[in-house]
C-alpha cells in the first residue's frame, strides 16, 4: 500500500512558514542566535524572536494554548490548509513533543510555591493537551489523537505510526509530526549534559563542540490511496521507508559503531526497496555534539561504504527543535525533491579524521532528487530513520 | 500456553508465573534494593536507575528466574509497555533541580522521560528490536492484545509486555512475554491468566 | 590530603550511586574511568556536579574533567589547588 503526502508546514527560527524557512535554507541564514533572556545566558538558541500573544494574533488561532502547542497549530495548519473534513476520510493526528505546556508551568510555578496559587495554566502541562489544542485548532479535536514522547525522535515516530495506522485501516489521512518549544526543563537538562556549544554549531567538523537548542514544529499529511480519490488531492510525495531501531548501548550517547542506526538506515533501505545508491541526499540527525555526529558518520560509512550520499544537517539553521526535528526535517526533505535542490550545512571547515566525510557546503539546484532519507535519534537509543520519494 | 512466564512485584512480594516466589520484609529502606539482593546480581548500572527502570529490571530478573531469554535472536521481541503516571518521579526531581537548587543533575534530567526504561532493558537484554512506553489510563488488556496483534503480523517471535507505575501512591509491577505461534492469540487465554 | 581523599571517596559513592561498592574498594590512584568501577559519560557529569556542590569548584567544559577525574589523587590535588 502506498503512503501519499499531500500536505505540510513548518514554522522555526528560520521562517513563519515553508516559504520562508526555504528562503532562509537558500540564503544560508541560520536563525541561531544569543537572546536576552536571562534563561539561556551566554548561549544560543534558534528562538522565534514572537511572543505567544503575537503568534496567536499573526495567525488567527482560536485556540488557547501553550506555546509547544501554539507553534504545532501554526505548523499544522500550514500543512491541512486546503484539505477539508469528510466523515468518509478517517482522519487523524499523531504529534510528537518533549516537553508539551512546560513553558506555560515554568511561568506560573514559582506563584504556585510561593502564594499557593493553582493557575488554569497547568491545565496546558501534559504532553497530551499539546495535540488536542492543535487538534482543536484544525476542528479534529474529536478524531484520533495520539501524543509521541520519545525526545529528538519524537517526530520521525510520529510519521511512522501514522503511516502504520494507515497501512492497517484505521484512518484514512492522519496529520503527523512535532512540536517543541524553548523551555528552562530542556535547557537545563540539556546544559548538565553539557552538550551546547556556546559558538554556532558545526555538525560534522571535527571541531565540532555541540548543540545549540531550537524551537519549532513541522507536520505532514498522510493520505491513503482511498482518501485521496475522495479527498482529490494531488499528491505531492510518497513515504516509502520507515524504521525504528535501539540501539542498546547506553540511556542517552550513541554506540561509537553506530549500530542502531545503520539498524533503522538498513531497514528503512529494505522496506522502501530502494538500494543504498538510489539515496540522493540525507537530511542528517547532525546534532553536531561530539558523540552523535561521528556515530552517525560510521553508520554512514556502513550503510553506503565509498558512495555517501549528499548529505547535511539543517539543525546549523534551525538548532535541535528536539520532538519538532523530524518533522520540520520531513518538510526540508519535501522540498528538495520538489525543488530539485540539496542544502548546505553551515560552519563546517575540517572532515572527522575518523571518518573524512565532507557535507554539503553550499544551496544547489538543478539536483535530480528521487529520494531523501531522514534520520532522528533520540535518548534511550531509540534510532528511526523515514525515506520521503518522488511521485515519478 | 501462549504467555511464557509472567512477573508480578510490589513492595511486598514477588510473584512468578502465579506463584509467590518471595514476600519482601519492608524492612530496609529501599524495598527494590532488597530484591535486588535478593536476587544475587551483578549489574552495578542498577543502582543508577531512576526507581520506574529499577522496578522494571527487577522483573525482568524475575521473568530470567524460569526463562532463558537468550534464546531469542536480538530483534525478535518487541517490548510493548505502558504506565499512567509516565516519569513522574525523575521529572518533579529534574524540575526541582532547576528551579530550587540550581544544581542540574544529569542523572535525574536523563530519567525524564519513559523510553529510557525500555532503553535500559534493550542494554541489558541486548535486543535491537523496537520498543515503545504508552501512557493510559489504567493497565488494560485489550490495548496490549491490539499491540501484541500489530508486533505478531509483522513476524515478530515475542512480546514483552509490561505495566509499571511508580508513583508517590503506589509502585507495581507487571511484565509477561507472549509468544507467537501461527500469528494468533488467544484472547481468552490471556484474560483468564490475568484473572 | 589523606582525609580530603577518604571523605571525596564517601562522596563519589553516594553521588554516583555505586552502592556496590564501599569507600574501602576504591584504591587512591586507581582510574575512575575505565572496565573497573564501570563509570561512564553521565558519571563524569556528575562529578562536575560534585565539585560545584561541595567545593564550589566550577568546570565549564567536560574535556577538562578528563585528568582532573582520572582518580582519587588527582581529584584531590585539584581541589588543593583550586580552594578558596
Amino acid at each position: 500500500m502506498q503512503i501519499f503526502i499531500t500536505g505540510y508546514g513548518v514554522i522555526s527560527s528560520i521562517g513563519l512558514n515553508s516559504v520562508e524557512n526555504f528562503q532562509s535554507l537558500k540564503e544560508m541564514k541560520t536563525g541561531i542566535d544569543n537572546t536576552s533572556d536571562p534563561i539561556f545566558g551566554n548561549y544560543k538558541v534558534g528562538r522565534i524572536n514572537y511572543s505567544n500573544e503575537e503568534l496567536s494574533s499573526k495567525f488567527n488561532l482560536k485556540t488557547f494554548g501553550s506555546r509547544t502547542a501554539i507553534l504545532g497549530m501554526i505548523a499544522a495548519k500550514e500543512a491541512f490548509e486546503g484539505h477539508v473534513l469528510n466523515s468518509d476520510i478517517r482522519t487523524g493526528l499523531i504529534s510528537g513533543t518533549s516537553v508539551g505546556g512546560m513553558d506555560l508551568t515554568e511561568k506560573v510555578f514559582a506563584e504556585l510555591i510561593e502564594n499557593g496559587v493553582v493557575s488554569n495554566a497547568f491545565n496546558h502541562h501534559a504532553s497530551g493537551m499539546s495535540s488536542l489544542e492543535i487538534a482543536k485548532e484544525l476542528g479534529l479535536e474529536n478524531t484520533f489523537i495520539n501524543t509521541i514522547s520519545t525526545a529528538c525522535s519524537s517526530a520521525a515516530n510520529a510519521i511512522m505510526q501514522g503511516a502504520r495506522l494507515i497501512q492497517n485501516n484505521v484512518l484514512d489521512r492522519v496529520i503527523v509530526g512535532g512540536t517543541d518549544s524553548l523551555t528552562q526543563f530542556t535547557f537545563s537538562g540539556f546544559r548538565s549534559l553539557m552538550i551546547f556549544d556556546e559558538e554556532w554549531c558545526k555538525p560534522f567538523d571535527a571541531n565540532r563542540n555541540g548543540l545549540n537548542l531550537g524551537e519549532g514544529a513541522g507536520y505532514i499529511v498522510l493520505e491513503s490511496e482511498k482518501s485521496l480519490e475522495i479527498s482529490k488531492k494531488e499528491p505531492i510525495a510518497k513515504l516509502t521507508g520507515w524504521n525504528s531501531s535501539s540501539d542498546a548501548y547506553h540511556q542517552t550517547a550513541s554506540s561509537p559503531e553506530g549500530y542502531g542506526a545503520v539498524l533503522s538506515m538498513e531497514g528503512a533501505l529494505k522496506m522502501a526497496k530502494l538500494a543504498p545508491n538510489q539515496i540522493d541526499y540525507i537530511n542528517a540527525h547532525g546534532t553536531s555534539t561530539p558523540n552523535n555526529d561521528l556515530s552517525e558518520s560510521v553508520a554512514f560509512k556502513k550503510v553506503f561504504i565509498d558512495n555517501v550520499p549528499v548529505f547535511s544537517s539543517t539543525k546549523s539553521y534551525t538548532g535541535h527543535t528536539l520532538a519538532a526535528s523530524g518533522g520540520i526535517e520531513a518538510v526540508f526533505a519535501i522540498n528538495s525533491i520538489l525543488n530539485g535542490v540539496v542544502y548546505p550545512n553551515l560552519n563546517f571547515t575540517t572532515e572527522i579524521i575518523e571518518t573524512k566525510l565532507t557535507p554539503q557546503l553550499k544551496f544547489e539546484e538543478g539536483h535530480e532528487i528521487q529520494n531523501v532519507l531522514s534520520n532522528s535519534f533520540g535518548f534511550g537509543g531509540n534510532n528511526s530513520t523515514i525515506i520521503i520519494s518522488s511521485l515519478k | 500456553m501462549s504467555i511464557v512466564t509472567s512477573c508480578k512485584l510490589n513492595a511486598s512480594s514477588l510473584i512468578i508465573n502465579n506463584q509467590l516466589i518471595h514476600t519482601i520484609s519492608g524492612d530496609t529502606i529501599d524495598w527494590k534494593r532488597e530484591l535486588y539482593n535478593f536476587y544475587s546480581k551483578d549489574y552495578p548500572k542498577f543502582h543508577k536507575m531512576d526507581p520506574l527502570a529499577k522496578m522494571a529490571f527487577l522483573g525482568i530478573l524475575g521473568i530470567e528466574k524460569t526463562t532463558d531469554l537468550s534464546v531469542y535472536d536480538d530483534n525478535e521481541v518487541s517490548m510493548i509497555f505502558a504506565n499512567k503516571t509516565s516519569s513522574y518521579k525523575s521529572d518533579s526531581n529534574h524540575f526541582e533541580n532547576y528551579t530550587k537548587k540550581n544544581l542540574i543533575s544529569p542523572s535525574d534530567f536523563v530519567y525524564t522521560l519513559p523510553n529510557i526504561l525500555t532503553g535500559e532493558l534493550a542494554i541489558y537484554l541486548k535486543w535491537y528490536g523496537e520498543n515503545c512506553f504508552y501512557i493510559l489510563e489504567k493497565f488494560d488488556l485489550d490495548f496490549y492484545i491490539e499491540q501484541i496483534e500489530i508486533a505478531f503480523s509483522k513476524g515478530k517471535k515475542a512480546c514483552l509486555c509490561g505495566w509499571v507505575e511508580s508513583s508517590d501512591k503506589s509502585e507495581d509491577l507487571i511484565i509477561f512475554i507472549i509468544e507467537n505461534q501461527n500469528n494468533k492469540i488467544n484472547k481468552e487465554e490471556i484474560y483468564s491468566y490475568f484473572k | 590530603m589523606s582525609e580530603l581523599k577518604e571523605t571525596l571517596k564517601a562522596q563519589i559513592i553516594e553521588q554516583l550511586n555505586l552502592e556496590n561498592l564501599t569507600v574501602a574498594d576504591i584504591k587512591d590512584d586507581q582510574p575512575l574511568f575505565g572496565d573497573e568501577l564501570g563509570l561512564d559519560s553521565i558519571d563524569a557529569l556528575e562529578f562536575i556536579v560534585l565539585l560545584e556542590q561541595n567545593y564550589g569548584l566550577k568546570i565549564s567544559n567536560p574535556s577538562e574533567g578528563k585528568d582532573i577525574f582520572h582518580s582519587v589523587n588527582t581529584l584531590a590535588a585539584f581541589i588543593e589547588k583550586n580552594k578558596n
